[in-house]
C-alpha cells in the first residue's frame, strides 16, 4: 500500500489491482464516536446518498449509478474503535469494458465527490423532505433490529459489556434522538464533520491522479480544522453480569462477552488470532467439534475477537431447554484452554487455516480495501505476510497465556418464556 | 478417460476456460486466473431439494423433505473421521450448500492445492453413514430448522410457494421440517448417493491458481465411481392453479413483511436462461431503485432498501416473487398491481431498457473477478448445459420487444398468491 498525505487530516492510500475487472475509490471521513451525534452520524450517509446536487432525486441518482454499468455508490457510518466512520464508498468496472468506451472511472469519481461535498441544499439547509424519509427509514431500521435474533442477541450484550463508552455507542444511534433530529441539526452536523474529520481515501485500481486533483480541488474550498481521534481502550475487569430476555422464537440464543486486560500489540494480535482460531473460528475448532458435534447442545457456536477494543465473544444458537448446559460447556472448553497445552496437530492446523486466508486477502477487491483501512484505522501497515509470518511464531504456551488474559464480562441469554 | 474438450473464450469478458467431458459423464470446468493466489473449487451434483421422486436401476424412489440437504451434512463424514480434519491439515477453507436443484461441495485454499482436491473428490466418492451418525444429524439439523423458522424472511419465502404449488416439492423447506428427516434412514441415503452422486450427475469446478494439468491429475487420482446406471428424475403433476390467494402469519418482527408471488409457466429446459435473465431485467425495470413505482413507494415511506423482487426457476417450476418490509402492505400490493398494469399497457421505454441493460452488464463483467463467483457461475452453467458467457450474450442480444412481450404475459393476477406476515400481537 502507498499512503501520502495531502494536506492536514487528509491522507490517500492506494492499492494495485490490475487482476481486477472493477475498481473501487473510498472516502471515509472519520470523527471522534458520541453517543449525543450517533444518530445524525447514522442519518448523514442514507441522505448523501440519495440526493445530490447534480442528481437531486432518487430515481435521476439511480439512473446516473445504472447508466454507469450499475456502479455502485454506498454511504455507510460505524463505530470502530472509539472513533465513528462515515463511509461513502463508489465502485464500478474499469473503463476498458465499457460498451461505447466511456471513461467510467473519471465519472465514478465525479459522483463520489459530488455525494460527498456538494449536498442537494435549499437555502443552505438539507431539504427538510428528504430528510424526514430517510429519518423513517432508520427509524424502521432501530425497529426491525428485533427481526434478526442472533444480531439482535449480540447487540444488546455489546450495549451491557460497552456501557455509555464510546466505543459502546450504537452504530444507529437511537429513536430518541431520532426524533429530535431536523434538516437543521443534521446540516450542522454534516458540516462538522466535513471540517473537524480526519479523512482517509483509499483508490484501487482507478486513476490516483485523477482523484487527487479532484479531492484537493474540493478540499482546498473548505474549512478544515481535524480534530484528534480517540485512542482506544480496553473495558476493565467487572464481576460477571448476567442477562436474560424473553421473547417468541423458535431458538435461543447465547452470547458471551470478555474482556481483555490490554489493548494487544501485533505478536499478541497473532497470538490472539490462533487462540480463537483453535477455540471457536474454524468447522475444526473446539467449540464446534465438541459443543455442536459431540454433545449436540447447539447448532452454531463460534468464538470472534474484535483488535479494536480487545473483546472476544462467543455467540451460539441454542434450544432453549439447552441454553445453561451449553453456557457450562462452552465455558469448560475456553477453561481447557487456559490450563491444558494444546498438541502441535491442532496448533499448526490453526496456523495453516489462518496463513492460507490471509494469502488470499489480495483476490478480493473488497478483502485488499478491508485489510489496509483496518490497519490505518489500527495505527498499523502490516501486509498479510506480516502477519503470517508472525503467526508461524505463535507457541502452544502463548494460546495459554492469551486465553488466561481475557475475563467473562457479560452473559447474554435470549430465551423463550417458561421454556 | 477425456470424451470431449473444448476452451471456451469471450472477447467482451475478457475471459476463457477450458470444459472437458470425461467418458463416465463427469464434467469438469477449470478457469486459470492470472494475478490470483487462492484456488475456488466446486464439486456439485444436480441433486437438490425438489428431487424426491426418481427412479433409479429400474426402482421408482419417493423421498421425505430434506433428504439432499442432510445427504450434504453427512457426506463430511466417512469412516476415518470427518473431511473437515482432512481440510484441517491442507488449510483449505471448506463448506457445503444446498438448494432446490443441486448440492455443492466447496472449498478455497491457497496452499497443498491438490491435497484439497484430492479430498474433495474422495470424500464425495465414499459415503458412510449409520444409525448413529443419521440420529445424531437430525438432532443438529432439527436445530439448523429451527433456527430458519424465526427468520422472517424464509418464512415468508416458503408461505409464498406454499401458496401457489399444490405438488411440486420446490414449496417445502430445503432442509425439510423436523418431521421429515426422522424418516430418514443410512439405507436411503445410499440409495440416493448412488443414483445422485455419480459422474454423469455431477460437475467439477475449478478457478483461480490452478491449470487444467492440475485439476485432470486430481480427478485421475481419485476413485470416481463408473458404473453409472440410467436416473430418471420424476415431476409431480402441477397444474396452473394456485392454492390459495391470501395468506397470514403471525411472528416476532417490527413490522409487517408482504410476499407477493406469481406463478409462471415453467420454461422449456433450453429456453431456461433466456427466460431467467428476461425476468431479471423485467423485475429490475418493475421495482429497481431507478423505476417510478421505487420512488413512489420510498418517498411515501411505504417501503425501504428490503423492497424487490427476485425469479426462482427450474425444471417444472417457475414464479416471481416480490418481498419487503412495510407498514402498509395492502396499499404497496395495490401499487404494485397498478404499476404492472400500466407498464402492461405503455410498455418500458427504450431509455429506461438501455439503462437496465447497462446494468446488467456492469454486474455480469463484475462475476469475473471473483475466484467465487466464476467458480460457481461455471458449474451452474455446466449442469445446465450451457457456457459461463451465455448471461452476457443475452443481455447483449436482448431487445425492448422481448421485455415489453415478456411484461405481458409474465404477471397473471389470477396467478397471484398475497402472503403478509405481522407482528406478533402484544402478547409478549
Amino acid at each position: 500500500m502507498n499512503r501520502n498525505q495531502l494536506s492536514q487530516g487528509v491522507f490517500l492510500s492506494t492499492l494495485p489491482a490490475d487482476r481486477f475487472k472493477t475498481c473501487c475509490v473510498t472516502l471515509n471521513f472519520v470523527i471522534p464516536s458520541n453517543k449525543s451525534t450517533a444518530t445524525v452520524s447514522a442519518l448523514l450517509p442514507m441522505v448523501l446518498s440519495n440526493s445530490c446536487k447534480a442528481w437531486p432525486d432518487l430515481t435521476s441518482f439511480s439512473k446516473k449509478l445504472d447508466g454507469l454499468y450499475g456502479a455502485s455508490l454506498s454511504a455507510d457510518s460505524y463505530v470502530l474503535g472509539a472513533n465513528r466512520i462515515i463511509a461513502v464508498t463508489i465502485s464500478g468496472i474499469k473503463d476498458k469494458y465499457a460498451l461505447k468506451n466511456e471513461m467510467l472511472s473519471a465519472e465514478y469519481v465525479k459522483v463520489l465527490l459530488e455525494t460527498a461535498f456538494s449536498p442537494n441544499f435549499k437555502n443552505k439547509l438539507f431539504i427538510k423532505d428528504i430528510v424526514e424519509i430517510e429519518k423513517q427509514k432508520l427509524k424502521e431500521i432501530l425497529e426491525n433490529e428485533i427481526n434478526e435474533k442472533r444480531m439482535y442477541c449480540l447487540r444488546n450484550a455489546k450495549r451491557k459489556f460497552y456501557g455509555e463508552t464510546p466505543a459502546g455507542v450504537d452504530k444507529n444511534g437511537n429513536l430518541q434522538d431520532l426524533e429530535k433530529t431536523t434538516n437543521k441539526t443534521l446540516t450542522a452536523f454534516y458540516f462538522d464533520m466535513i471540517r473537524s474529520s480526519s479523512l482517509e481515501i483509499f483508490v484501487v485500481g482507478a486513476d490516483e491522479q485523477a482523484v487527487k486533483k479532484d479531492v484537493l480541488e474540493c478540499i482546498s474550498k473548505l474549512d478544515r480544522k481535524p480534530v484528534e481521534l480517540l485512542k482506544p481502550d480496553v473495558m476493565p475487569v467487572v464481576k460477571t453480569q448476567y442477562f436474560e430476555e424473553n421473547m417468541d422464537i423458535v431458538q435461543g440464543k447465547l452470547c458471551m462477552i470478555f474482556t481483555g486486560d490490554h489493548m494487544l500489540n501485533d505478536e499478541e494480535y497473532a497470538k490472539m488470532r490462533v487462540s480463537v482460531a483453535i477455540l471457536g473460528s474454524l468447522p475444526t475448532s473446539r467449540l464446534f467439534m465438541n459443543v455442536r458435534e459431540k454433545q449436540s447442545l447447539c447448532y452454531y457456536c463460534s468464538a470472534s475477537y474484535s483488535v479494536t477494543n480487545s473483546m472476544l465473544i462467543l455467540d451460539s444458537g441454542v434450544e432453549h431447554q439447552n441454553t445453561q448446559k451449553a453456557e457450562i460447556a462452552i465455558l469448560k472448553e475456553l477453561e481447557t484452554l487456559k490450563t491444558t497445552l494444546v498438541n502441535n496437530d491442532e496448533l499448526s492446523n490453526a496456523k495453516l487455516a489462518l496463513c492460507s486466508a490471509l494469502d488470499g486477502v489480495g483476490d478480493s477487491l473488497h478483502g485488499l480495501v478491508g485489510w489496509y483501512l483496518g490497519g490505518v484505522f489500527r495505527g498499523v501497515n502490516v501486509t498479510p505476510k506480516d502477519v503470517s509470518n508472525l503467526i508461524q511464531t505463535v507457541t502452544a504456551e502463548d494460546i495459554k497465556e492469551s486465553m488466561n488474559s481475557f475475563n467473562l464480562s457479560v452473559v447474554y441469554r435470549l430465551t423463550k418464556e417458561g421454556e | 478417460m477425456i470424451k470431449e474438450q473444448r476452451m471456451i473464450k469471450s472477447d467482451r469478458a475478457d475471459f476463457q476456460y477450458t470444459e472437458i467431458v470425461l467418458h463416465n459423464g463427469l464434467k469438469i470446468v477449470v478457469a486459470p486466473m492470472e494475478g490470483y493466489t487462492g484456488v475456488h473449487a466446486v464439486y456439485g451434483t444436480y441433486f437438490g431439494s425438489v428431487d424426491r421422486e426418481f427412479e433409479y436401476s429400474g426402482i421408482k424412489h419417493v423421498l421425505p423433505a430434506g433428504v439432499a440437504h442432510f445427504l450434504e451434512h453427512k457426506m463430511f463424514e466417512n469412516e476415518d473421521g470427518d473431511a473437515f480434519s482432512l481440510y484441517a491439515k491442507t488449510g483449505a477453507s471448506a463448506n457445503a450448500y444446498t438448494s432446490f436443484d443441486k448440492t455443492c461441495y466447496i472449498f478455497t485454499a491457497t496452499q497443498n492445492i491438490e491435497e484439497s482436491l484430492d479430498i474433495l473428490l474422495s470424500f464425495v466418492s465414499k459415503p458412510y453413514f449409520t444409525e448413529a451418525t443419521v440420529k445424531k444429524e437430525q438432532g443438529i439439523i432439527g436445530q439448523e430448522i429451527k433456527m430458519y423458522d424465526d427468520s422472517p424472511e424464509w418464512r415468508i419465502m416458503f408461505a409464498m410457494l406454499q401458496s401457489i404449488y399444490s405438488n411440486s416439492y420446490v414449496k417445502d423447506d430445503i432442509a425439510g421440517t423436523v418431521e421429515s428427516i426422522s424418516e430418514i434412514t443410512p439405507t436411503m441415503l445410499y440409495k440416493c448417493c448412488n443414483a445422485f452422486y455419480n459422474p454423469q450427475n455431477m460437475v467439477l469446478s475449478v478457478a483461480g491458481n490452478i491449470t487444467v494439468a492440475q485439476v485432470m491429475a486430481a480427478v485421475e487420482k481419485s476413485e470416481m465411481n463408473f458404473d453409472s446406471k440410467p436416473l430418471d428424475k420424476i415431476l409431480p403433476e402441477e397444474s396452473m392453479d394456485i392454492v390459495r390467494k391470501e395468506h397470514e402469519i403471525e411472528m416476532t418482527v417490527a413490522c409487517p413483511m408482504l410476499g407477493l408471488a406469481y406463478k409462471c409457466i415453467p420454461y422449456a429446459e433450453n429456453k431456461r436462461h433466456y427466460g431467467e435473465v428476461i425476468t431479471d431485467m423485467v423485475i429490475e425495470l418493475v421495482t429497481g431503485d431507478s423505476t417510478p413505482l421505487f420512488k413512489k413507494l420510498y418517498d411515501t415511506s411505504l417501503i425501504n432498501g428490503s423492497f424487490g423482487g427476485e425469479s426462482l426457476s427450474g425444471v417444472g417450476y417457475n414464479c416471481v416473487m416480490f418481498t419487503g418490509e412495510t407498514s402498509n402492505p395492502k396499499k404497496v400490493r395495490r401499487e404494485l398491481l397498478a404499476e404492472i398494469s400500466r407498464l402492461k399497457e405503455v410498455g418500458i421505454n427504450e431509455e429506461d431498457f438501455e439503462i437496465c441493460r447497462n446494468l446488467m452488464y456492469g454486474e455480469c463483467i463484475s462475476e469475473f473477478e471473483s475466484i467465487q463467483n466464476v467458480a460457481g457461475s461455471m458449474a451452474d452453467a455446466a449442469m445446465q448445459s450451457r457456457t459461463l458467457f451465455d448471461h452476457i450474450e443475452i443481455i447483449a442480444a436482448v431487445t425492448v420487444k422481448n421485455i415489453n412481450d415478456a411484461i405481458k404475459t409474465m404477471f397473471d393476477e389470477d396467478k397471484l398468491a398475497t402472503v403478509t406476515i405481522n407482528p406478533i400481537s402484544e402478547k409478549r
